[in-house]
């Protein structure tokens, strides 16, 4: 059967962002997880996933407010090192070496990436950094598959806190990168929605859920996230959203359906205007004017 | 004449090239690595050579004319000049629409001494490909007409608007062309109208496609192969720097909303859209789509140009897919490992595997340091260093982490 040769690569993103994972008012709210709560749900997750398949894969990459880092696999100088690792661990309970490896490495990794830290001014994730990240690991895994192997790989972000505007341009870099590679991007969103999400789910068929529960992370993960690629379509999965393409304005960052698009560096005004203020070029006037002539008569019938 | 031409020495001309002594074997007596290592650094160097920081035709419009002579029935390439031609042409396509999102392509051909527009200037790239795969069945007859085909090209292209770069590109496989008229009057046209004409040689140089594409700021180069000849192909994605007479003007744009029949908005009546009006096809009365947010018209696709209104319609990630263009990613710096302390526990900073090569590659921003491998896809797709996204530039948090 050449479909039990087929691996899958998980990559999870987990946002780690300590601003919103520590902030009050989540914690007057009934429905509460913290964050080691959160990383033992979806460790279980993980597991579970590494379970279906023999040939299965998977990283672990915290994204904070500050950095991105991989929490699971740690850094090895070669190859032979990670066997001796895994060899090392005493399986305490009878449990699977390779499920204590990733508990220990993920926890470790975390606490050392949050108290190297401790000083967070930002209360937006660097989503799109721990994203490139992962497109490049997957690049590497996919080049390192041996010949009959197959993989197919996918990124879940565990989003928490809120998108970060600036990284707009970073962030379609990746979607498009992770649709050229046939990577899909599942997205599942804890709090508030995520636009730049919404997009990137689209763009690579990937499913985008804000879970209603937030206790019941776990529950959701292994309903919707944990079925292989191929059998999704024989699933009823959260229908697909609606999602607003339209584009903000550079000037006012205002959403619009209709605006002027500068021919020399594609940014979007919502108004006409003789010099373009981002590349600075002056535009030669001269189907302009008319539409200025009517923009200044609609104006003062409107006055 | 032959004076005037720029100097060009021939391979055998060249420099002795001792190309087998950068080839050594490694421990397993494998050729491999080292082969690999001469295809990368070749890929850095195209990478690298490419201008940065020019003004490009984002707004491209480009004719590819087909040259459908017999002398495309050779088999010099496999199983025949004219299938292999179109194979690549469709490669082409979906990869120019990739990096050319608010592009048009058209396509014509030219044989029997005639020129043929087999699809008119769009953005649609299925058509375009359609189209060309009907091509690989028509017979191949007689000499081309290098003058008709560009005579035909210049009637639409002179029409499109004066900010957008007008271009024309010829795969030819004849060694001769049959024209009406004096076809130097015709290039002086091309050069006043500032349309560039670029040409790829199935068989061997000939001048007067060399003087074409001279003129006309254009590029002419000859295959070598199957693989040159999609390189070649290739080069002609990336935007071309625009020329002096394009002017910059803000192009009115429409960002339609996709209606999808969900069941909160039930509103919408079922309708046919404007691209596929006089199609037979039933399945395309829907009521999703994309609806021009001037005229209410609904299209299945974007980019398009709206046909009765005549608004460009695009969705806000088209524009930004060109993003990288604009902003180019700046070139990683060569360095070598020796020069770090820590020279054995260095680590990709994107893939996280243990540098091991002599030559490791820097951000000249975050300073993280990547594998060859990273290096390549980051500047080939990603557009994006992983490093720089995953940091803030603020020097007082780098300060505070090293008090750490
Ligand atoms: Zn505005
Ligand atoms: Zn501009
Ligand atoms: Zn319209
Ligand atoms: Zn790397
Ligand atoms: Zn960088």
């Amino acid at each position: 059967m050449t479909t039990e040769e087929e691996g899958c690569l998980l990559v999870v993103v987990i946002d780690v962002n300590p601003v919103w994972w520590g902030s009050s008012p989540r914690k007057k709210d009934k429905a509460s997880l913290t964050l080691p709560q959160c990383v033992d749900q979806i460790l279980v997750f993980v597991n579970a996933h590494l379970m279906t398949s023999p040939q299965n894969k998977t990283a672990v990459i915290g994204s904070h407010a500050n950095e991105s880092r991989f929490l699971f696999p740690r850094k090895t100088t070669s190859h032979e090192d990670q066997k001796d690792v895994l060899s090392q661990i005493i399986s305490l309970d009878g449990k699977y070496e390779q499920f204590t490896k990733v508990q220990t490495d993920v926890m470790e990794e975390l606490k050392d990436l949050i108290s190297s830290n401790t000083v967070v001014s930002h209360t937006d994730t660097l989503l799109s950094g721990s994203l490139a990240m992962a497109l490049c690991y997957i690049h590497k895994m996919e080049k390192e598959t041996g010949v009959g192997e197959k993989l197919r790989s996918r990124i879940l972000v565990i989003k928490a806190a809120e998108d970060s505007a600036s990284q707009y341009m970073n962030f379609m870099n990746v979607t498009f990168t992770a649709q050229k590679q046939n990577v899909t991007i599942d997205a599942c969103i804890l709090s508030k929605d995520s636009g730049l999400l919404q997009q990137a789910c689209d763009i690579t068929g990937g499913i985008y859920l804000k879970i209603p529960e937030i206790e019941g992370l776990l529950q959701y993960l292994l309903w919707v996230y944990l079925p292989p690629l191929s059998q999704r379509s024989n699933l009823i999965l959260p229908p697909p959203i609606q999602v607003d393409y339209r584009a903000a304005c550079f000037c006012h960052r205002m959403l619009i359906s209709v605006g002027y698009v500068c021919s020399v560096c594609l940014s979007i005004f919502c108004a006409f205007s003789p010099i373009c203020s981002t590349c600075h070029t002056a535009f030669k006037i001269k189907a302009a004017p008319l539409k200025l002539k009517k923009k200044k008569k609609m104006l003062a019938s409107g006055v | 004449m032959a004076d005037e031409e720029p100097e060009k020495t021939y391979t055998w001309e060249g420099d002795y090239e001792r190309t087998w002594e950068a080839i050594k074997e490694d421990e397993q007596g494998s050729l491999q690595a080292t082969v690999d290592d001469i295809i990368h650094r070749a890929k850095r160097k195209r990478l690298t050579d490419r201008p940065v920081n020019v003004r490009l035709g984002m707004m491209r419009h480009l004719f590819l004319a087909l040259d459908m002579s017999q002398a495309m029935q050779i088999q010099d390439l496999k199983p025949d000049r004219l299938t292999t031609t179109v194979k690549l042409l469709e490669k082409f396509i979906d990869e120019y629409f990739d990096q050319n999102p608010i592009s048009q392509i058209g396509v014509l051909t030219t044989s029997n001494m005639r020129a043929e527009k087999l699809t008119e200037l769009g953005g649609n790239p299925k058509r375009h490909i359609t189209a060309l795969q009907a091509c690989k069945d028509k017979p191949c007859v007689k000499e081309p007409s290098l003058q008709n085909v560009l005579e035909l090209a210049m009637s639409t292209l002179r029409h499109m608007p004066s900010h957008a770069s007008r271009e024309i590109l010829i795969v030819m496989g004849s060694l001769t062309t049959c024209d009406p008229g004096n076809i130097y009057n015709t290039i002086k046209t091309l050069k006043e109208a500032n349309i560039r004409c670029s040409v790829i040689g199935l068989a061997a140089e000939v001048r007067i496609c060399r003087k074409l594409c001279e003129d006309t700021n254009g590029t002419y180069s000859v295959i070598l192969d199957e693989t040159h000849f999609k390189e070649l192909l290739m080069e002609h994605t990336t935007p071309p720097p625009a020329t002096a007479n394009t002017e910059p003007s803000p192009i009115k744009m429409g960002f339609p909303q996709h209606v999808l029949n969900t069941e909160k908005d039930k509103t919408e009546q079922p309708s046919m859209c404007m691209c596929h009006l006089n199609s037979k096809d039933d399945k395309k009365l829907s009521a999703v789509g994309y609806f021009c947010p001037q005229c209410r018209s609904k299209y299945c696709e974007l980019p398009i140009e709206c046909k009765v209104c005549g608004l460009t319609l695009v969705s806000a990630p088209h524009l930004a897919r060109s993003f990288h263009h604009l902003f180019p990613l700046d070139d990683f710096v060569e360095v070598q490992r020796s020069d770090f302390e820590n020279e054995d526990s260095l680590f990709c900073q994107a893939c996280q595997s243990h540098l091991t090569a002599e030559n490791v590659y820097q951000c000249p921003k975050c300073s993280n340091l990547y594998c060859l491998d990273c290096e390549l896809f980051i500047h080939e797709s990603l557009h994006s260093c992983p490093g720089c996204a995953s940091g803030r530039p603020r020097p007082s948090q780098t300060e505070h982490m090293e008090v750490d």
